[in-house]
């Protein structure tokens, strides 16, 4: 690809507004709760589009415009099915309790409902999470800056690295906030006119239909699977991800989603950051908004790549060892529709989500390090400067551990399945454990903890004892998957499973917490306060109502 | 608390004007598969969204003196 000086210049303004963000609000940050957590006092609206922004990652444009190439519309199921039910349930549901009881974080949460070890065990594999998303983030974005700019990987990670930890060492959350909400704009911007086109020039979605129902796709079904979410997932052989509706609709609707979006606290960070119980309820919900419109900007352009690819005008799906390069359909089409200036806005915009992708993990790493390992377990009671100086100590840490996850990444092909993959191994159990904390009141530490842990091993054992795509099946080889994908809600379905009878089991056994230690902590325990007086599309559960309506017609729009 | 309306205004506002300056200095500069002046009509998109942001933040800015 081939960039003009107007591209760089693009770039280059960007990055200085990136960082004068960082500069402006260094001052702002006088205690750890400035640094790490914000103080409480993000406006709503914000806190929703870095609610979304934080998420937007590698893995959602690069992955999900090749997903919609190698895949279709059935990929939108992680918006419409995923996403938005589980985002309106945190916000209504959840929220009250992660901002009502003043917790700084998702793992000090469980410490006030459980117990020090549930504690521990969320805090410890959180941060090795967090880390690793930020390694592939940091990994894909080194690809990407090789590509177009030429530069070897070392020094487009190095490089990156440095841009990220700048402004989050100055501003902590709150620059990273700021600058993930300037990211969204752009990626808005720099993405939607490329879907405009490409639809257009396709022939519109008529045209995209017509064309591809007249072609075979690689896998052996008919090209029409591309246009419809619904009408293929029967069975697994009818659609190229190779899923049927109960694992789609148990495994990434409930468990996966519920899973990441209800207990990420890279994502409740976010709302935790908001400056009212309100607004951090509505934030989730709010941001259910764009995310719905997501699928249009990230996946449609790549559907249409693949219609493009069987007319001649010129454009074929980019090729790897033999078979297409899904991971590089969106910035090949940018190549073919945008000229110099705009491509130099599209490419900002994708180097813009890697870098908030890893600035958001960065200061989730920061929040639980500092709080929840370092002043539980290494040196408690200090005063609150000694804690500010460990965070901004720890973002150099993190973005020093994350470099060398980038390099670890470099040996999987696939970002999106490998990151689905270690979600589904630690995200899948954990929503069963918060499940049974917020809204059963006789679960007891002790279920949490084994509940979590059994969990997680049941997560690895059903990976380890099949296999899809040639993964998996270190264990032995009982059952076959047709994907990789339904090997990954499965292995939810399961963690997830294990995890919340488990938790029964062993808390029906356990000396339960007698109930006044419970309230602010637990649903039935806990009266939720309603906005009266104020007007509906302030009020989360009018606003929530409005919005999953909007999802429901989408899914069935394109059924 | 730095209204987050005004450095994002102020970058699309500029950000707008490149474009829709190239859009107008260069009107041949076309992408391979689109004969549409792409820079010229993202760049006003861009210019009327920038300056939408810093109106509000300067209505914010005037109603709490």
């Amino acid at each position: 690809m081939k960039l003009a000086a107007i591209d760089y210049f693009i770039l280059a303004l960007y990055f200085a507004f990136v960082l004068g963000i960082g500069w402006m609000l260094r001052k702002k940050i006088s205690t750890s709760g400035d640094f790490l957590t914000s103080g409480h006092s993000v406006p709503v609206w914000i806190t929703s589009l870095a609610f979304l922004a934080a998420n937007l990652g590698a893995q959602e444009l690069v992955g999900m415009s090749g997903n919609g190439a190698k895949y279709g519309i059935i990929t939108a199921h992680f918006y419409w099915v995923g996403a938005v039910p589980a985002m309106i349930f945190v916000g209504l549901f959840m929220m009250p309790f992660y901002y009502g009881s003043r917790a700084r974080s998702v793992p000090e949460y469980l410490k006030l409902r459980f117990d020090e070890k549930t504690r521990g065990l969320n805090a410890l594999s959180f941060a090795g999470m967090t880390i690793f998303s930020s390694g592939i983030s940091m990994y894909a974005l080194g690809l990407l800056m090789k590509l177009v700019l030429g530069w070897s990987f070392t020094t487009s990670v190095l490089c990156s690295a440095a841009i990220v930890l700048a402004y989050t060492f100055l501003g902590g959350l709150t620059s990273a906030i700021y600058n993930e909400v300037l990211q969204f704009f752009l990626i808005v911007f720099g993405f939607s006119p490329l879907a405009i086109m490409a639809v257009a020039k396709a022939g519109g979605w008529a045209g995209m239909s017509a064309r591809l129902s007249t072609m075979t796709l690689p896998t052996g079904q008919n090209g029409d699977v591309m246009v419809h979410s619904w009408k293929y997932v029967a069975h697994t052989a009818d659609n190229p991800m190779g899923i049927e509706v109960f694992g789609l609709v148990a495994g990434l609707g409930f468990v996966m989603s519920f899973g990441y979006w209800c207990t990420d606290f890279l994502v409740i960070q976010r709302a935790m950051a908001a400056n009212s119980m309100s607004a951090s309820r509505r934030t989730p919900v709010i941001a259910a908004l764009p995310k719905m419109m997501m699928p249009f900007i990230v996946i449609v352009p790549g559907i249409a790549a693949l219609a493009l690819s069987q007319m001649d005008v010129g454009y074929s799906l980019p090729m790897k060892n033999g078979g297409p390069d899904y991971d590089q359909v969106l910035t090949t089409l940018m190549g073919k529709f945008y000229p110099a200036g705009m491509l130099g806005v599209g490419l900002t915009g994708l180097m813009a989500s890697f870098m908030s992708g890893m600035a958001g993990n960065v200061t989730a790493f920061n929040t639980v390090f500092t709080y929840d390992i370092y002043q539980t377990y290494i040196r408690p009671g200090r005063p609150d400067h000694h804690y500010l100086t460990v965070g901004r100590m720890t973002t150099i840490v993190g973005v020093a551990l994350s470099i060398c996850t980038a390099y670890l990444a470099q040996s999987y092909n696939s970002i999106n399945d490998l990151l689905q993959l270690v979600f589904s191994f630690v995200n899948a159990p954990l929503f069963g454990t918060f499940l049974l904390g917020m809204f059963w009141k006789r679960a007891t530490g002790h279920g949490a903890f084994f509940g979590l842990l059994s969990g997680t091993c049941a997560a690895a054992l059903t990976h380890g004892f099949t296999v899809a795509e040639g993964k998996g099946g270190w264990l032995g080889q009982v059952h076959h998957f047709p994907s990789s994908m339904a090997q990954n809600f499965w292995i939810a379905i399961m963690a997830w499973t294990v995890c919340f009878t488990t938790t029964i089991v062993v808390s029906l056994a356990t000396q339960p917490r007698p109930e006044k230690e419970l309230v602010g902590l637990v649903y039935s325990l806990t009266p939720l306060k309603h906005d009266e007086g104020v007007s509906w599309y302030k009020r989360p559960v009018p606003l929530a109502i409005a919005i999953g309506t909007l999802a429901l017609i989408l899914n069935f729009w394109f059924a | 608390m730095m209204d987050l309306r005004i450095p994002s205004g102020s970058f699309f506002v500029l950000l707008g004007l490149i474009l829709a300056g190239m859009g107008i200095l260069t009107p041949g500069e076309r992408a391979a598969l689109t004969d549409a002046n792409v820079n010229l009509y993202c760049g006003f998109a861009m210019l009327a969204f920038g300056s939408f942001l810093l109106a509000l933040a300067w209505r914010a800015a005037h109603k709490q003196p």
